[in-house]
């Protein structure tokens, strides 16, 4: 689901700076491996190099062009890169512009929900970085792909997959900490909070559930 | 029967462990004479997802000298329920909850495929993972910025339970209280007084616990955190505030001058504070600085601009004025964090050098990061950064903390030291060896902070006389139990139980020379070499590596006397001796044209790394890909330099793209992206895939360089490959192939032919 790109490194503060990998690359579960490139050959005994066999290839004199693509002389493919270069943001746009408040009524209503259950001061903290969410929002500081993951997000948070919510977050943090630092953390505070919400609603639920039963079965010993 | 190459691997695999010979020699002198020592590299937490830790605590041998651990060599006698310990022979009874158990019905730890297992220790209270970060602000505003953010971003990735600190630092040190309501206080520090840790604990308000060590918590006390450290998810909100609001420290820098940066007294409050709150929990220091310390104790350089950061050569010759006074501080501050069990990590991003040389201690005691970069908004940093905290196939942190590694040896066997993340925990034994090497005199190590690729170098010492019998049981056994904290804060203990074949070296020599691991043996050696180097000069240390590499030639060698073209060397040995030629141009022994930060750096990784990857640090790793055939490994040869070849190097540190000449100019003609010329779009994509996959591996983040013939970073290809052609000898070769360097550095066959003519002259 997260975003997988990626993207190059910064030449300007780093001299050979390593190319950036998203967070969906970073932790997608392998998938299947090519083999290491840990091979050595051992030199020759005498030390001496061996002559190659051919330097090179005929029709493909130094100055030439390279040997025409054929189905006899392609080179075999080098196992497929794992959707290294695809960019969200290049897919052509189907559906329409994500709406604010398709992504901030639903998170003002978690936190509502908070409320009586959570601190005040901790409810008041994240209801000012929503408040930040949305003036950025509607500033048109956020890019498509924050605003995109953001819907997905509520999205899990409605249908209480605390965890899935959980880790877009993350993935929002580890590649756009520029854009979202200062108000996501209201996001994740409100992920935890209505999570332990509704584990404690769960409990009390069961509670009052092995409640009832034992009323309607009083009779019954347990084993110890 | 397996090959030895099969079992060296299938061993690794499932222990962790490497030997540079998998037949001992039966005899002191006869290992003596072996030139390299018995050793091995042990990963103590090699990841193992086919290994699940069982839920009880190890069975111990009830001899009180011995303490060895049940396992698989052990004798059982099932139907009286004893068992012999493999290690001193003393007879044991099975504790009650064994009784139910037979040949049929064993304990996992009695089973062979077990060599290996872990236990979960349930006793105990268990205290959250705790993270202080140390935070300079004397960065330019774009490195601060970045630096920023990296730091909110981890309390994302940070366990919610985790408690974590803050600790800034210019010209003076601020304690940064963390609470959830809105003022934000902190206290100041002068920057350029040390204090005593019973000091910084008075003046943070912290009182030490009364209790006596022994029973500091033997019941579940209440936990109590300071207001400095506080539960993640408790203060996230306040923290990224507090962090996203942090600015360049305010003192004015005159021109010509550095920025005044207390990094001796920063460090020093950050080991206080944890002295004081949570000694023997696991606990990271996370050292952020972007230039050296200028000011108080463990200062490396002085403020003005015009007298430079000290170098190789001042060092040399004994002007490093500074040097000296500042190792000591950072020596004994790294000291006291390996005896409270906490590590400290480096994170050092500035163009010039920011004192890792005097620094260095602080990770290296502590099993500690070091990562060097230019920048902190670079993608080398943020992604190296973001990797502390990558998961494993269970969805724990990759991270263990306080391990105690002890080794237990059969009789005939001593351990003499250990290299590696470690701190000796002097710990006298009846295995201890009276002969040092690396850090010894111990059987038992201290490894404050490790991951799933920590691996020690471990050195032993047979020492079963000469003319003896090969000892009973024709096997020896070691035995390696690492106590750790593991990141989800239970206890555990890793127990790795091994043996191997001895053999008398005079009848059975074959044998010996047949299960020779030379990998190992290179790494091994070389970790000893760099060890040395660590504290003599460069050349006595090429020097004793070569004396090593023509006595093993001498005694493994085929050869009639005085004939060096008789020379031959079987493939168990085949390529040990192109691992010492490279071993000797590599930055770990060759100071030239690196600062003394950079040679810090790079040992640092070398003395921690597994089997595979300190063998890419030794001998670089080089790909070719042509039109010829599917990509293929080549000779580190100037010779594999060639036009219609792209080259993929990795060197651990960088990973190297370079385009041979015609491709370089087919590249340019632009044929890629031309239909008909579609597999040439492919070749050129081939390594850099390849290259991917590497980075999205390695630890630290390589450096990246995409670089053709030509081009002013081939150097770092030219740099590393055998230069079998230069200048000096080009004509000699018939017809121009590979490309020639421009050195002066012996080829690899100027090597050889000088180490067969010493290998095989009497008078050596």
């Amino acid at each position: 689901m997260a975003e997988l790109y990626v993207k190059p490194g910064n030449k300007e503060r780093g001299w050979n700076d390593p190319p950036q990998f998203s967070y969906g690359l970073q932790t997608q579960a392998g998938g299947p491996k090519r083999t290491p490139l840990t091979k050595r050959v051992a030199a020759p005994q005498d030390g001496s190099p061996r002559v190659p066999i051919s330097e090179t290839s005929p029709g493909a004199s130094p100055m030439g062009p390279p040997p025409l693509s054929s189905k006899a002389s392609r080179p075999p493919p080098v196992g497929s890169c794992p959707a290294s270069t695809v960019e969200p943001t290049n897919f052509p746009v189907i559906e329409c512009e994500t709406l604010l408040e398709d992504v901030l009524k639903p998170l003002e209503q978690a936190l509502e929900d908070c409320r009586g259950h959570t601190k005040k001061q901790v409810c008041d903290d994240i209801s000012r970085r929503l408040a930040l969410l949305q003036e950025q929002w509607a500033g048109g500081k956020l890019s498509t792909p924050v605003k995109k993951r953001m819907a997905l997000l509520v999205q899990e948070l409605s249908s209480h997959q605390w965890d899935a919510a959980d880790d877009i977050h993350r993935s929002l943090m580890v590649d756009h900490v520029t854009e979202v630092s200062q108000w996501m953390v209201g996001v994740k505070r409100l992920i935890a909070e209505k999570r332990s919400l509704s584990s404690e609603e769960a409990k009390e639920e069961k509670s009052t559930a092995t409640a009832e039963e034992h009323q309607t079965v009083p009779g019954v010993q347990r084993a110890p | 029967m397996a090959t030895y190459l099969e079992f060296i691997q299938q061993n690794e695999e499932r222990d962790g462990v490497r030997f540079s010979w998998n037949v001992w020699p039966s005899s002191r002198l006869e290992a003596t004479r072996m030139v390299v020592p018995l050793a091995c590299l042990l990963t103590p937490l090699k990841e193992r997802p086919d290994l699940p830790p069982v839920q009880y605590e190890p069975v111990l041998c009830s001899r009180p000298t011995c303490k060895a651990i049940l396992n698989p060599l052990c004798q059982v006698d099932y139907r009286a329920k004893l068992w012999a310990c493999n290690f001193c022979f003393q007879r044991n009874q099975f504790p009650p909850t064994y009784t139910g158990i037979s040949e049929v019905n064993q304990p996992a730890e009695l089973m062979p495929q077990f060599s290996t297992i872990e236990y979960m220790i349930q006793r105990g209270p268990q205290s959250p993972l705790i993270f202080l970060y140390v935070v300079d602000t004397c960065l330019e505003e774009e490195d601060l910025q970045a630096l920023k953010e990296s730091l909110q971003m981890s309390l994302s990735l940070l366990p919610p339970d985790a408690l974590v600190g803050l600790i800034t630092f210019g010209r003076m040190v601020q304690v940064h209280e963390l609470s959830c309501e809105g003022i934000s206080k902190s206290f100041v520090f002068r920057g350029t007084k040390d204090l005593t840790a019973k000091q910084i604990q008075d003046m943070l308000g912290l009182t030490t616990p009364a209790v006596p060590v022994q029973q500091a918590r033997p019941q579940e006390l209440p936990f109590v955190s300071s207001r400095f450290l506080q539960p993640v998810q408790k203060i996230d909100m306040n923290l990224t505030d507090l962090l996203g609001e942090l600015q360049r420290d305010p003192w004015p820098v005159p021109q010509g001058k550095r920025p005044l940066r207390s990094t001796g007294v920063a460090l020093s409050i950050a080991v206080g504070l944890l002295e004081g709150t949570f000694p023997n929990t696991g606990a990271r220091i996370m050292l952020f600085t972007g230039g050296p310390p200028t000011q108080g104790p463990g200062m490396v350089v002085g403020d003005e601009l015009k007298v430079p950061i000290r170098s190789w050569h001042d060092i040399e010759k004994d002007n490093a004025r500074l040097m000296k006074k500042a190792t000591k501080h950072y020596e004994m501050l790294a000291n006291r964090t390996a005896t409270n069990g906490h590590c400290i990590d480096i994170y050092a991003c500035a163009l010039d050098q920011t004192g890792l040389l005097e620094m260095k201690c602080c990770a290296n005691l502590t099993g500690g990061h070091m990562v060097m970069g230019d920048s902190f908004n670079t993608s080398l940093f943020k992604q190296t950064f973001q990797r502390i905290f990558s998961k494993d196939f269970n969805g724990d942190f990759r991270m263990a903390f306080g391990a105690t590694l002890e080794v237990k040896t059969s009789r005939e066997l001593k351990v003499a030291g250990a290299i590696g993340p470690c701190v000796s925990l002097n710990v006298k034994g009846p295995c201890v060896s009276e002969n040092e090497l690396g850090v010894g005199g111990t059987s038992q190590w201290k490894i404050c902070g490790l991951d799933p690729t920590s691996t020690l170098g471990i050195y032993f010492e047979v020492v079963n006389q000469h003319n003896a019998p090969i000892p009973q049981g024709g096997r020896g056994a070691i035995q390696f139990v690492t106590q750790y904290q593991h990141s989800s804060t239970q206890r555990r203990i890793r127990v790795t139980t091994v043996a191997r074949n001895w053999a008398d070296a005079q009848s059975q020599l074959r044998h010996i020379e047949a299960a020779f691991d030379q990998e190992a043996a290179a790494v091994l050696m070389a970790r000893l070499g760099v060890f040395r180097a660590e504290s003599e000069e460069g050349p006595d240390v090429l020097r004793w590596l070569d004396r090593q590499l023509i006595r093993l030639c001498q005694k493994f060698g085929q050869y009639n006397k005085e004939d060096p073209t008789s020379f031959r060397l079987s493939d168990s040995f085949s390529l040990y001796p192109q691992f010492m030629f490279h071993l000797r141009r590599s930055p770990f022994l060759q100071v030239f044209n690196n600062s003394p930060d950079e040679s810090s750096y790079y040992r640092h990784h070398f003395a921690r790394q597994d089997l595979t990857q300190s063998l890419i640090m030794i001998q670089p790793i080089l790909y070719s890909y042509s039109f010829h055939g599917p990509p293929e490994p080549v000779l580190l040869d100037s010779s594999s330099i060639l036009a219609d070849r792209i080259l993929l190097m990795d060197t651990f540190f960088q990973i190297v793209i370079y385009l041979g000449e015609t491709i370089a100019q087919w590249r340019k003609a632009g044929y890629q992206d031309m239909p008909e010329y579609e597999n040439f779009k492919h070749l050129l994509q081939a390594p850099l895939d390849d290259a991917q996959e590497i980075l999205q591996a390695r630890f630290p983040m390589p450096r990246y360089i995409n670089t053709e013939h030509g081009g002013s970073q081939a150097r770092f290809l030219l740099s590393k490959v055998n230069p079998s052609q230069t200048h000096n000898n080009l004509y000699t070769w018939g017809q121009e192939t590979g490309a020639p360097i421009l050195t002066d550095d012996v080829s690899l066959q100027v090597f050889m032919d000088h180490l067969k003519k010493l290998a095989v002259s009497s008078a050596c």
